[in-house]
């Protein structure tokens, strides 16, 4: 292998690149907007969920009660209803995401502590809403028991804000507060750096469409040097994105970033090489471009949203399917990112999945030679 | 007309013949996906690893212990004598939660006013699973806390009934996550395919420079236009009825509402797609860049539509740009018919919208597409 003529292969394609700056600037703007779409998603704090009440009671008490859950911005009452079928007609046209029915006779059964008559219905064709104002009314309801039943609690020993006898202490290690967004943020951007990988494919099934890659067969170029030079500039150019994005999180959505930012960039450029090895492997066995971006999405894109952990734990699956995302680079990737992200970990943790990542790397471009060199003949 | 829009029709399909990945991958890789996604997104999370350091060593900690496990959620990964190993694996992200039970747990809980505790560890760089870890245990705590006051403050065990509210899942009886997620992707999965499908169409046939030749031949704009729409239109409408039928008979999503009326929507909106797929396509010089416009665009509109974040949660700018989005509207009356047996006195606002976008929409594209092709 020469480096110069690896070097020749990358001149070329980043004169074919910079020829078409429209395409440049997508492919340079799609991962960034695809994180910013999703990363907004993430950090949208669920408030303002509209429910219904229907208060069969009427007593002070049951007033109170109904007060105090539509306090906050939690929940929105947007209609105190009368009967119970106007519940039904409300849920059914998407006004209400829950519903509160105070049953007759709350304030006594409450106060005689003998049960908690109430019901709560929510709407179970949209699960974040319906969870989060189950969540918030459970939470208001104890705080409302204990307040009731203060004194008796108080007399006893408990705490009076809190009907809880076991007290839960929770810590929560690297990210304070549990923001989801913070890790999946992170995580993210193992998936939009797999864009560059989907260029590869493309550029190499373009060649073969035009019938350009003979005339690059017919040059002395090895096919190791033809592989790795075409990957180089989309190296690059993935690398302008590990220098956006993670300023984009920082700045726009205020991810803190604990760890070594100039060994981010390094896994990052060996990460980058791993994942446009897969691109070119499939550059190699496909030769139109629409079948190159359908196989990238089931080769790339899918297996990077479901399988590496970032929104699914990979100790919860199946045996088949954990081993099968250790095949794939963004599954050790995802660990390098937020591990540098969060904890701010150093090689000292993170080496054995570098490691991977290189050896993955290594592995698919080498099957992608092979097999190149198979197709020419 | 119809002949010459027919002829080339059938030129499509004698390509579609060659190039038989792209409707491979709309009709079987569309199916393959929902499969994919639904089966993982379905799942309630178990089997989390996790990790006890227990610091009584009594027959209440043990208790504690069983009770963990009998959550289903975690699978024990193991007993630890200090904080150490826990700190390790958290930073190798091995485990996402552990729990402490400190030394005095067993006496405090066999007293009439002390407070038992317990603590819990949470790895907060994996905040999904440990967000699942956490509820866990505090519905262990809980169940734990309220068993110790009903004994401390001397209420009849048989007269009390529990503080706990009864809840009922309307339009999801069964609570099945698949109600939630399939009809979703299905209608995200239709999207994304009938827009790239219709992307590639003419930026295609432009990069490959074959666009001249069909310009030159006896054909007018519109019926070039609607020629290459038909095996758009006929391929995505198969996939949809394709992803349906999964949907309903794997995943058990039931469809309460009308069948036919569902079919006949879905149908307008895959030509809304379509329009926005022509314009994308006779805007892009090259396939690459018509994938790129359908991922940007694609993405845009699958933060309106409500699956990843909740509409009415946004600022309120947001939730009016989400009402000029097809797809959002799309998903409403998906889910209404599908899971809410919703019929048109209930959804005709969304159909309105959808309708008024799609001729909007429509209209710009087949003037935009004609006049780039002329």
């Amino acid at each position: 292998m020469s480096l110069r003529r690896l070097w020749a292969v990358a001149v070329k394609e980043i004169n074919h690149i910079m020829r078409d700056p429209i395409t440049l600037g997508l492919v340079i703007l799609a991962p960034t907007v695809v994180l910013f779409v999703m990363a907004f998603a993430v950090t949208v704090n669920i408030q303002h969920v509209p429910i219904a009440v229907l208060d069969y009671d009427r007593s002070p008490t049951s007033r109170a009660f109904i007060q105090r859950m539509t306090a906050g911005d939690d929940l929105d009452l947007y209609a105190q209803v009368e009967a119970f079928e106007e519940i039904d007609a409300l849920l059914l046209r998407g006004k209400i995401k829950a519903a509160i029915v105070v049953n007759p006779r709350f304030a006594e059964e409450l106060l005689a502590m003998r049960s908690m008559p109430l019901l709560v219905i929510i709407d179970g064709t949209e699960p974040q809403s319906g969870a989060h104002a189950l969540d918030h009314i459970a939470w208001r309801t104890e705080e409302f028991i204990s307040q009731v039943l203060g004194q008796e609690l108080e007399a006893l020993g408990m705490p009076r804000g809190s009907l809880q006898t076991l007290d839960l202490r929770v810590r929560t290690w690297f990210n304070p507060g549990l923001k989801s967004k913070n890790d999946v943020i992170p995580g993210l951007i193992s998936l939009v750096l797999g864009f560059p990988a989907l260029s590869v494919a493309l550029t190499l099934a373009r060649e073969r469409e035009h019938g350009t890659l003979e005339q690059l067969i017919a040059t002395p170029v090895g096919r190791a040097e033809l592989i790795l030079g075409k990957m180089l500039p989309y190296i690059m150019v993935g690398l302008v994105n590990v220098i956006l994005i993670p300023a984009i999180a920082i700045a726009t959505f205020h991810i803190p970033f604990q760890g070594n930012y100039i060994l981010f960039f390094l896994l990052s450029a060996i990460f980058l090489f791993a994942i446009l090895s897969m691109g070119t492997i499939i550059g190699v066995f496909i030769h139109t471009q629409p079948a190159a971006l359908a196989l990238s999405f089931l080769v790339i894109f899918f297996p990077a949203f479901f399988l590496t952990g970032i929104f699914f734990p990979i100790a919860a699956m199946p045996e088949v399917m954990r081993m099968e995302s250790l095949a794939l680079p963004g599954t050790h990737f995802a660990i390098i990112t937020r591990g540098i992200f969060l904890p701010g970990v150093g090689l000292e943790v993170l080496w054995p999945y570098a490691v991977m990542l290189f050896g993955l790397g290594v592995g698919f471009s080498a099957v992608a030679a092979l097999f190149f060199h198979k197709k020419l003949a | 007309m119809i002949r010459r829009i027919w002829a080339l029709a059938v030129k499509e399909f004698y390509h579609l013949r060659y190039d038989w990945w792209l409707p491979a991958f709309m009709l079987f890789g569309g199916v393959l996906e929902l499969i994919l996604v639904g089966w993982a997104t379905s799942r309630p999370m178990t089997n989390l690893p996790l990790m006890i350091l227990d610091d009584d060593r009594s027959a209440a900690s043990r208790q504690v212990i069983t009770m963990l496990e009998n959550t289903g959620t975690f699978s024990l990964e193991a007993l630890v004598p200090d904080e150490e190993p826990i700190r390790e694996a958290m930073e190798r992200g091995e485990i996402y939660a552990a729990v402490i039970i400190p030394p005095d747990f067993s006496e405090k809980m066999a007293s009439t006013n002390q407070i038992p505790n317990l603590a819990v560890l949470l790895n907060g760089a994996e905040s999904i699973p440990a967000t699942a870890a956490l509820r866990a245990v505090e519905g262990l705590a809980r169940e734990m806390g309220q068993e110790i006051a009903v004994e401390r403050l001397g209420i009849d065990a048989e007269e009390f009934a529990g503080f706990e509210f009864s809840v009922r899942t309307w339009f999801n009886e069964s609570l099945s996550e698949a109600y939630y997620t399939t009809p979703a992707e299905l209608a995200l999965m239709l999207e994304f395919t009938v827009l790239l499908f219709a992307a590639l169409s003419f930026s295609r046939e432009r990069e490959l420079g074959t666009l001249e030749q069909l310009l030159v031949m006896p054909l007018t704009s519109l019926e070039i236009i609607i020629g290459k729409s038909i095996p758009v239109v006929m391929i995505g409408f198969i996939d949809f009825s394709l992803m349906l039928t999964m949907v309903h008979f794997v995943f058990g999503v039931p469809i309460r509402g009308s069948l036919p009326l569902l079919l006949l929507l879905a149908f307008g909106y895959l030509l809304v797609e379509l329009a926005k797929g022509m314009a994308i396509s006779v805007f892009s010089r090259s396939q690459h860049q018509a994938f790129l416009l359908v991922m940007i665009l694609g993405f845009v509109d699958f933060m309106f539509t409500g699956y990843a974040a909740p509409v009415e949660s946004m600022p309120k700018f947001l939730q009016g740009v989400a009402q000029f989005i097809p797809a959002q509207h799309w998903l409403a009356i998906l889910r209404g018919i599908m899971l809410k047996g919703a019929d048109l006195q209930v959804l005709w606002p969304n159909l309105l919208a959808l309708l008024l976008l799609g001729l909007a929409i429509g209209t710009f594209s087949l003037r935009y597409v004609r006049r780039a092709l002329s």
